[in-house]
């Protein structure tokens, strides 16, 4: 497993389709334990008031990451592999998830 | 007193089994309701699942028809062993010698609500796994629950059983369920008033309940070393004859009926109660077995050899009473443990072709190789005999370089032999086994050298088969002798009657005349599928739909190559042909990948990936597909997908996927901005191509040096868009990659053209495929060419239509309006029926639909449906 960043910006008219596509995202990503695990997301407002995401996963390949959002119906605008974390400060206050 | 004990733990032994007995009971409700189920039950060696599985049928209600078998600790396991099990108590009785028959019956027999037991099934031969396979695939619409029990904890990565579990993987219908040690809790509750000290047992066994009772059923209060201490001291308080009985059950595994422990015991038989008092063996339909096979081994291994030969002996003469059915894969077992040459000369092969017709070709390898141990006294032609019988064995087990090494051993004894036929045959065999390796040369000479010998005796059988070869494998792109050296094969081969040498010959002849006319060449195809089919050749129309894709796929009709292609790989599914299967899928992900069908593209190189068969063609394709998908779409590990095929035992005359790869190695170095690395990374393919006078692959790699500002020597040829776009008539490239359905190099040369507009839509495509490298080059161009307004990213994908659908959303959507229920599309997608419910109640809101049918109207209003 390789840790991985995922752009999904503007993906979700509101925070309420957001909360709904999160739960989608968890329950498939149950079903394939092996390849895909996540870890954390940022919430982006974006400026045509659309909500998106910034999110931290591991995988087993880029595809396992498509297959996840495809079955989830989660957008994948980039997909960027992360060479290393350089951890300062701990997270603001999680509320989602 | 004793066995009284032995069975008062037994039952206690099921105290931390509760959830998985609930689980089983769950999957039966299921299944009883139509919704079949099947349940793999793992865990290690003694761990309790046959205790775990026989306490649940001892539990359903009664008049439940369960019907149990077992795998035999044979090396050489009987084919379909515990389905001829099953099959003897069945009603009607399960007939027929192939997985697909088997299973075919299976499934009938499960339209009433039944409980099929395979236990042991690491032990199985091929066959065996390939009707679990197909068990798996379909009893979801049965009323059968089918428990499968495994050991998990000594699979090799390779172990046919791997590659059965991980099809399965997929399959909504299955549950697993594990069958844990048992706490340091539940053995201080079963060692409960026992002097003995349950840390010290908990800490020697790890809760591994069999060695757990065993340690208790002792009953001496101490723990002994190890199990063979526990299981011999047993063995020794028994009476001489009762402890001989144990010694010859031991050496025969499952166990020994009556009449052969009457045959090896003599007298001794009498004792046999004692035996099943002591709780050591256990008696099943009147036949005395191991309680375990762990203690079998245990027993086995304390005999002295002279004292295994004598009952392997005695055990041999006992089972080929001619009184009883042979059972073939046993006889061979012993007649070589008894150390019998004409025994094993004559059970061995018969063992060997009743496997190999069974499709358990690797046990079919292993009762050749047995028999060949002992052929030294055997002539050429009978020795060559069993080799051939290897060789194929081995080439359809997926071991193609043995195959290979023997066929050419076989050869040089039907050399020896003076038999210039038999020898031709091999030849032919030899030709095909090279060919699928990539060996086009040698499989080429190889035909010619049987041709020779065959040439004096034109109407022996032998002779279709050369000839049949000479046209399957002739490279060099002769249509026309490529149809009459079939058609003279396909004469002879009706003559005698050979729907293998006939079939092949029709699809060659019809795969011929496709390549020069599509229309003309696709009805014969057809027909020699049809017939195939009808004349039971599998392998045939495996062939005959590979073949009709390719054709397909080579004229650019790519929709009817991916309809003949997913025809293929449900026959493959159907008929478990493995090889066929990882072929088509290559294929499959080429044409998917030309038509810029990214993740369909990805979804198949991955199936091949995850394929441990070894053939080096499709896992050579399936990276460099992966790589470039990768590389398009702008994710991570194109290169390193790339640099994979390097330890792809590829040879250097499959030009074709060397051209593949280097056009890949130069695509993905531009798209990610290392123009510099193209000349290097084509260089040698180019010279190579050039030596060939190749005109096709030269242009197809001068084109993207071209791109990377790299001239080359030579001249490209053919009419292929490459040319177009070589010669700057980059809009005439645009339109010919456009009407072969290559979409994402249609919109590459269309963004070359320079002309605004053309290069607008070129980049509005390349977002639409998803395609963002590529996208981001050509809006980097109109920027600079002052252009303002250019689209920033692919997020019109998610807005594909006016109701704000994802595209996931319109594929649950189009279902629905097929009437499907939720269920049903959750299978058929592969999704949790959560996440289908999720989508249904989300496409309900968007389009403001109360119910399910005026989601349905409303998106047939705003015309959702029509373009999917």
């Amino acid at each position: 497993m390789e840790t991985y960043l995922i752009l999904r910006r503007g993906g979700w008219r509101s925070a309420e389709d957001l909360a709904a596509a999160a739960e989608r995202s968890t329950s498939e990503g149950e079903r394939m334990p092996n390849d895909i695990a996540w870890i954390r997301s940022y919430v982006l407002g974006e400026l045509d008031g659309t909500v998106g995401t910034v999110c931290i996963y591991q995988a087993s390949s880029p595809e396992a990451i498509r297959r996840h959002a495809s079955a989830a119906g989660l957008p994948v605008d980039e997909i960027v592999r992360v060479a290393d974390t350089v951890l300062v400060r701990p997270d603001p206050i999680a509320t989602l998830a | 007193m004793v066995q009284s004990m032995a069975a008062a733990i037994a039952t206690d032994l099921l105290l931390e089994r509760e959830a998985l007995l609930e689980t089983l009971a769950a999957s039966f409700g299921a299944a009883r309701r139509g919704s079949g189920r099947l349940a793999l039950v793992s865990g290690e060696a003694g761990a309790g699942k046959t205790s775990l599985v026989r306490r649940f049928c001892e539990e359903l209600p009664r008049g439940t028809t369960v019907l149990p078998g077992a795998c035999d600790p044979l090396i050489t396991p009987r084919p379909l062993g515990p389905f001829l099990e099953i099959g003897e108590r069945s009603d009607p009785p399960i007939v027929g010698a192939s997985a697909h028959d088997v299973a075919g019956q299976l499934l009938a027999l499960a339209r009433e609500p039944v409980v099929l037991v395979v236990e042991d099934v690491h032990w199985a031969d091929e066959a065996t796994l390939d009707v679990v396979r197909l068990l798996g695939r379909r009893v979801s619409s049965t009323c059968g629950l089918v428990i499968v029990t495994y050991r998990d904890d000594e699979l090799a990565r390779d172990h046919s059983l791997r590659i059965c579990l991980g099809d399965l993987a997929t399959t909504e219908a299955v549950d697993r369920l594990h069958v844990e040690p048992l706490t340091a809790e539940g053995v201080r509750e079963l060692a409960a008033g026992r002097d003995i000290d349950p840390i010290a047992l908990f800490e020697l066994t790890s809760g591994n309940p069999f060695y757990v009772t065993e340690i208790l059923a002792g009953g001496n209060g101490v723990v002994p070393d190890t199990v063979r201490d526990i299981v011999l001291a047993r063995v020794g308080q028994l009476s001489p004859p009762a402890a001989a009985v144990v010694e010859a059950a031991s050496i025969a595994p499952p166990s020994l009926d009556a009449p052969l422990l009457l045959a090896v015991c003599g007298e001794a038989a009498d004792s046999v109660d004692e035996c099943l008092a002591s709780g050591v063996v256990r008696a099943v339909d009147g036949a005395v077995g191991f309680r375990h096979e762990l203690a079998r081994t245990a027993v086995e291994e304390s005999l002295s050899p002279a004292r295994r030969l004598a009952l392997h002996r005695a055990v041999l003469l006992g089972l080929a009473d001619e009184s009883r059915g042979l059972d073939l894969a046993r006889l061979a077992f012993h007649a070589e443990a008894a150390d019998d040459e004409p025994a094993v000369l004559r059970f061995a092969p018969a063992a060997a072709e009743q496997a190999a017709r069974a499709g358990s070709y690797r046990e079919a390898a292993a009762q050749y190789d047995r028999a060949l141990r002992f052929a030294g006294n055997l002539g050429p032609g009978e020795r060559a005999q069993l080799l051939e019988g290897r060789s194929r064995a081995c080439y359809l087990a997926d071991d193609q370089l043995e195959a290979i090494a023997v066929i050419r051993e076989a050869i040089r004894y039907r050399q020896q032999q003076g038999a210039p036929l038999q020898e031709a045959r091999a030849l032919t065999e030899l030709a095909d086994y090279l060919s699928c390796r990539g060996f086009l040369q040698e499989s080429d000479e190889t035909v010619q050298r049987a041709s020779r010998l065959v040439s004096g005796h034109p109407e022996q059988r032998e002779h279709a088969y050369v000839l049949e070869a000479a046209g399957r494998f002739r490279s060099d792109g002769d249509q026309a002798a490529r149809i009459e050296l079939a058609a003279r094969a396909l004469a002879i081969g009706e003559r005698f009657g050979d729907e293998h040498v006939a079939g092949h010959a029709r699809v060659t002849i019809g795969t011929a005349t496709a390549l020069g006319d599509l229309d003309a060449g696709l009805p014969l195809l057809e027909e020699a599928a049809q017939v195939a089919h009808r004349s039971d050749q599998p392998e045939v129309v495996a062939r005959a739909l590979n073949n009709m894709g390719y054709v397909c796929a080579s004229r650019y009709r790519h929709e009817l190559a991916d309809a003949y292609y997913d025809a293929g790989l449900k026959h493959c599914a159907e008929h478990t042909s493995d090889l066929w299967r990882i072929n088509i899928l290559a294929m499959s992900a080429l044409s998917l990948l030309a038509q810029a069908r990214f993740d369909d593209a990805a979804r198949q190189a991955v199936a091949i990936l995850d394929d441990p068969r070894e053939s080096p063609w499709p896992h050579h394709t399936a990276l460099v597909v992966l790589g470039l998908v990768r590389a398009r779409r702008g994710d991570p590990g194109a290169r390193e997908a790339l640099a994979e095929t390097t330890t792809v035992d590829l040879q250097p005359e499959e030009f074709d996927a060397i051209v593949d790869r280097a056009a890949a190695h130069a695509e993905i170095s531009w798209l990610e901005g290392r123009p510099e690395e193209v000349a290097v990374a084509t260089e040698a393919t180019v010279q190579a191509a050039l030596e060939r006078g190749d005109a096709a692959a030269i242009a197809r790699l001068a084109f993207w040096r071209r791109l990377a500002e790299t001239e080359t020597d030579g001249h490209p040829g053919g009419e292929s868009p490459y040319v177009l776009a070589l010669a700057g008539n980059w809009g005439d490239a645009a339109d010919e990659w456009a009407r072969r359905g290559q979409t994402y190099e249609a919109a590459l040369a269309l963004s070359r053209t320079g002309d605004v507009r053309a290069v607008r839509r070129a980049h509005a495509e390349l977002l639409r495929l998803g395609a963002r490298p590529l996208a981001a080059m050509v809006a980097r161009e109109l920027r600079e060419k002052g252009v303002r307004d250019v689209p920033r990213g692919p997020r019109a994908a998610t807005r594909a239509n006016e109701a704000e659908l994802t595209r996931r959303e319109l594929e649950v959507l189009g279902l629905v309006a097929e009437g499907m229920r939720n269920a049903d599309i959750a299978e058929r997608l592969f999704l949790s029926p959560r996440t289908v419910d999720h989508h249904v109640s989300a496409i309900r809101r968007k389009l403001g639909a109360r119910t399910r049918g005026e989601a349905v109207a409303a998106a047939g209003r705003l015309g959702l449906l029509e373009d999917r």
